[in-house]
């Protein structure tokens, strides 16, 4: 593995914990103790991965990553406690790709960054295959176990959406934006309707979901199941 | 008993004059006709005094018409037939004028009452709308109550039996208990029509006292719900954060696939030592924060010099020693205070003052002492405090706006909470330069 990854965090030991771990991992590693240093070290030297806590002690992570957002794909992923729930979807709304909550152990924290910056990679491609799922973005086809599957047109859109960004988590608020419009911001019941349709469609257990997972109360991200 | 003598002088009164009259005018007119005239005796005593005397008064007048002036004068007897007559026409007319003046009497009088009544209501239903307490308003109601009956009566909130009491009903719900004078009456009218009101008055002041009890429980309920929303939320984070260093650390230790060398592996394992040491200081200080706020906290004072103080407290911070300036008097006058304690103030002045100040800055702890007290300052190069949360930063879990995410906000009240158990005082002063913290102890 290799990149340069910004971590953005008050706590000087979580920081050294981190950067420690991350360079013995094969990335470089900047470090930022503030929003205004964050936002600065990213502008300076572009980072390939941002991990920012939440909470700083000049301003919100959330506004720190709509603030990337603004110029920058980079994946961004926040750490979180237990308990501010609405501070991680907010952040996840903002256009954060994942959060790890803390504590959390460094394995976790390398697979989610992992995972994040080789969606990156990936994100070009035409086709998605996903465990047994196969969604050709270019074709508008999808097949499962190489049978095809007849997906009405939201419901592609919605499964295309989670493909392209595949092992990404998904907020409410993003999914129906993007699938639906913006007017459609709150309404999550039209989101569960057609997630549990996709879901009789495509899973092989509709009740024991293994490909599009319910991250509860934030949203959900399409997986390759565990073999 | 007083009105009623009144009354019978008056009227004595008003027969004399009337008869003085009728003597004076007897030579110019013919006396029969003059017998009208005591209608005038008995009006004004009809008005004032109502019927019951009235009527005497009436039969008075005629008995005086007859004695004086009927022939033969100065009996009762009557000479003439016609007379007879003329006496029974005169007593009749005397009785309906009085009858009827008595009549308009009382209604004057009731609607007079009524009035009375309806203004006092207005005038308690406006001190209720103005929001006086439950108790001001009883006692106005009593006072009310009290002048409309003519008595002095006593209201007391709920169901009581007494000697001569009476329940004041609102919507079938007792509300009060009205205590009268032994054997005092209450009229009628009273009792049905201004008692009512009065109780509905009051039935409305207690529930709005009641309501406003409530809110005052919810407010206080809202507030401690906040107040405990602010701690787990602090104390969360100053538990979670030396955690997540420990387990981030501990987990790249024990990763094989990470590539570290022995300065990294030194450096993960001195992480998890010292933030296991500031996961303990923060138990710590949750402990003693108990402990001084349900007030169990026990001194053991003894006699220490101001130097030992200080070095104990600067070993006990344990880091940035270099950054620490001291500037102490050594012949200072030694203090008599639980060491143990008055260092953790100390300590935890120093730490705050290394924490908020800029990397490498120096933090200066300065002693000085007068006659009666020993004062040791400790400032630092950093943003300083705004003025308006001078005090609130000693409140537990409150910093100040500039101390961002670090700490639970629990050091200065833990420091204050020691300095105060030690007799000694802690507060925080502006030079323009920094945070500037006192801690004055009684030599």
């Amino acid at each position: 593995m290799s990149g340069r990854v910004l971590v953005v965090d008050d706590e000087p030991q979580i920081l050294r914990a981190l950067q420690t771990s991350l360079r013995g991992a094969g990335y470089e590693v900047d470090t930022a103790e503030s929003a205004k240093q964050a936002l600065t070290a990213a502008a300076v030297r572009v980072p390939d991965a941002v991990i920012l806590d939440l909470v700083l002690p000049d301003g919100r992570g959330t506004d720190v990553c709509r603030e990337l957002r603004t110029w920058t794909t980079v994946p961004v992923i926040v750490l979180s406690v237990v308990g501010d729930e609405s501070e991680k979807v907010a952040a996840l709304d903002a256009g954060a790709d994942d959060y790890v909550t803390k504590p959390f152990g460094i394995d976790e924290l390398l697979a989610r960054l992992r995972a994040a910056m080789r969606r990156v990679d990936a994100s070009s491609e035409p086709v998605v295959r996903v465990g047994e799922l196969v969604v050709d973005l270019e074709k508008r086809a999808v097949s499962f176990a190489g049978k095809a599957v007849q997906l009405t047109p939201h419901e592609f859109r919605l499964l295309a959406l989670l493909a392209r960004n595949e092992g990404k988590l998904l907020t409410h608020k993003v999914i129906l934006r993007e699938v639906w419009g913006r007017a459609y911001d709150g309404e999550s019941h039209y989101l569960h309707v057609y997630v549990s349709q996709l879901r009789r469609k495509l899973e092989p257990d509709p009740t024991r979901p293994r490909y599009i997972v319910t991250e509860p109360g934030a949203g959900y991200r399409l997986v390759a199941p565990n073999p | 008993m007083r009105r009623l003598a009144t009354g019978v002088l008056a009227s004595a009164a008003s027969v004399a004059v009337v008869t003085a009259a009728v003597a004076a005018l007897k030579p110019h007119v013919p006396v029969l006709s003059l017998g009208v005239l005591y209608v005038f005796a008995v009006l004004p005593i009809a008005v004032v005094w109502g019927l019951a005397l009235a009527l005497p008064v009436s039969v008075a007048s005629m008995l005086a018409f007859n004695w004086f002036f009927l022939p033969p004068t100065h009996t009762f007897q009557l000479r003439d037939g016609a007379n007879w007559l003329a006496l029974a026409v005169f007593l009749v007319t005397a009785f309906v004028v009085s009858a009827l003046a008595a009549r308009v009497r009382r209604r004057a009088e009731t609607a007079e009452r009524r009035e009375r009544e309806t203004a006092v209501l207005a005038e308690a239903a406006a001190d209720l709308l103005r929001g006086i307490d439950l108790e001001t308003e009883l006692e106005r109601l009593t006072e009310l109550v009290s002048d409309v009956l003519g008595a002095q009566v006593r209201i007391e909130l709920g169901e009581h039996v007494g000697e001569n009491t009476r329940l004041l009903v609102s919507r079938r719900r007792p509300v009060a208990t009205l205590f009268l004078a032994p054997g005092a009456e209450i009229p009628a009218p009273v009792a049905q029509r201004f008692l009512p009101a009065v109780a509905a008055l009051l039935a409305v002041a207690v529930d709005r006292a009641g309501l406003q009890a409530e809110a005052l429980e919810a407010e206080t309920l809202r507030q401690s719900d906040s107040l405990k929303t602010a701690l787990l939320r602090a104390v969360s984070h100053d538990l979670r954060s030396p955690l997540t260093a420990i387990v981030a650390s501990a987990g790249a230790l024990a990763n094989r696939e990470l590539d570290l060398d022995a300065a990294d592996r030194e450096s993960l394992v001195s992480t998890i030592r010292e933030e296991a040491a500031r996961l303990d200081r923060v138990v710590g200080n949750l402990l003693d924060l108990s402990r001084l706020q349900s007030g169990v906290t026990e001194t053991n004072p003894q006699l220490w010099s101001v130097d030992e103080l200080v070095g104990q407290a600067i070993d006990a911070v344990g880091h940035d020693e270099d950054r620490i300036v001291v500037e102490l008097d050594l012949d200072s006058p030694p203090v008599r205070v639980d060491a143990a304690q008055v260092e953790r103030v100390l300590a935890n002045l120093i730490e705050n003052a290394l924490k908020f100040s800029p990397a490498g800055s120096p933090v200066v702890v300065r002693g000085e002492h007068g006659a009666t007290e020993l004062r040791i300052h400790v400032v630092d190069h950093g943003p300083g405090i705004p003025p308006a949360d001078r005090e609130a930063i000693f409140q537990p879990f409150r910093r100040s706006d500039g101390a961002g995410s670090r700490g639970a906000g629990l050091g200065l009240a833990i420091a204050r909470g020691f300095a105060e158990a030690n007799g000694g005082r802690l507060w925080t002063q502006d030079d323009g330069t920094g945070a500037h913290f006192v801690l004055a102890l009684t030599v």
